[in-house]
């Protein structure tokens, strides 16, 4: 492995980006991929106290919904363990919406704003105050910030030949982003995912690339995809810090 | 009942997206695909989630 990391974006946006990492070993890619996983903490709803749910659904089946919607996360002020007091009161006819979730700390807000918690009718209401932990996604998947967090190999395109003059047109189908012979890299459902479409009447030789890994990263909204990737190598760091101190003579 | 908040296979939320789709594929006549194409709700998983629900409140709502 060499001391130096190449990082290339394909796509990056504000809670999904695509990029290409050179001079990884596949553990190191791994341990990148579980980080953003489980040691990035988000903050979620832990703790509800009902005042009133004359609702259709049960306390605890909100309690559920309350902690599944994304709330942001200005992770340097708070810490592991911190807590938000949030509140909310809606009466029907209406649907209680995230939206409607007053919070106790400006910088704490539901990420998305149109997830219906749940439809009240007349003369129905809910009325509660909860409380948000961050936590990380080792205690529950609830406060995982990372969706959807996957890798895989770089792939060489090479072109060899010609496909056989009557030889049948079969779909080559390849998903992700490959490299092709001049090194530029192109996400492969700019094609269609399917190479005759990019060389058509080309016999062609996918190869893997050494070393080479194609993240794709995406978060429920609580920091963006950035912020997400540079806490889990950051968490990384200071546990193999952890580990010299640990074993130092 | 009402949609579920995330996808139960990866954790992305699609009840943020539920009302528009309910509106334009359900209640409209647009492809539900396209749709769900627009919304950015991409993998199958989560697509099934929206295309499978069904909302039961109006009908339990009188057994209260």
């Amino acid at each position: 492995m060499s001391d130096e990391f190449e990082v290339e974006f394909i796509e990056r946006e504000e809670r999904s980006a695509r990029f290409v990492v050179r001079g990884l070993t596949p553990a190191i890619a791994n341990g990148i991929r579980r980080a953003m996983i489980t040691d990035v903490p988000t903050l979620s709803i832990d703790t509800v106290r009902f005042v009133e749910n004359s609702s259709v659904m049960f306390d605890e089946m909100i309690g559920l919904r309350l902690g599944l919607v994304p709330l942001t996360t200005p992770l340097d002020d708070f810490e592991v363990g911190d807590d938000v007091t949030l509140a909310l009161d809606v009466e029907g006819p209406a649907t209680a919406y995230s939206g409607d979730i007053e919070t106790s700390d400006e910088l704490v807000q539901p990420a998305d704003e149109n997830i219906p918690i749940i439809e009240l009718k007349e003369g129905q209401r809910l009325e509660f105050e909860a409380d948000a932990v961050l936590e990380t996604g080792k205690s529950h998947a609830k406060h995982q910030g990372g969706v959807a967090v996957g890798y895989r190999h770089l792939q060489k395109v090479e072109v060899v030949g010609d496909a056989g003059e009557f030889d049948e047109e079969e779909p080559n189908i390849l998903r992700g982003v490959v490299e092709t012979e001049e090194g530029e890299l192109v996400a492969t459902d700019e094609f269609g995912n399917d190479l005759t479409n990019r060389y058509p009447g080309k016999e062609v030789e996918v190869t893997d690339v050494p070393g080479a890994f194609v993240f794709h990263v995406e978060t429920d909204g609580s920091f963006t995809a950035d912020e997400l990737l540079l806490r889990a190598i950051d968490s990384i760091d200071a546990r193999a810090a952890e580990l010299e101190d640990a074993v130092a003579v | 009942m009402m949609i579920p908040v995330r996808c139960f296979t990866c954790g992305n939320v699609v009840a943020e997206h539920w009302e528009e789709f309910k509106a334009r594929a359900r209640e409209g006549d647009e492809d539900p695909a396209e749709v769900l194409d627009e919304l950015g709700v991409e993998r199958a998983c989560c697509r099934r989630m929206m295309v499978s629900h069904k909302d039961l409140v109006d009908v339990v709502a009188p057994y209260q």
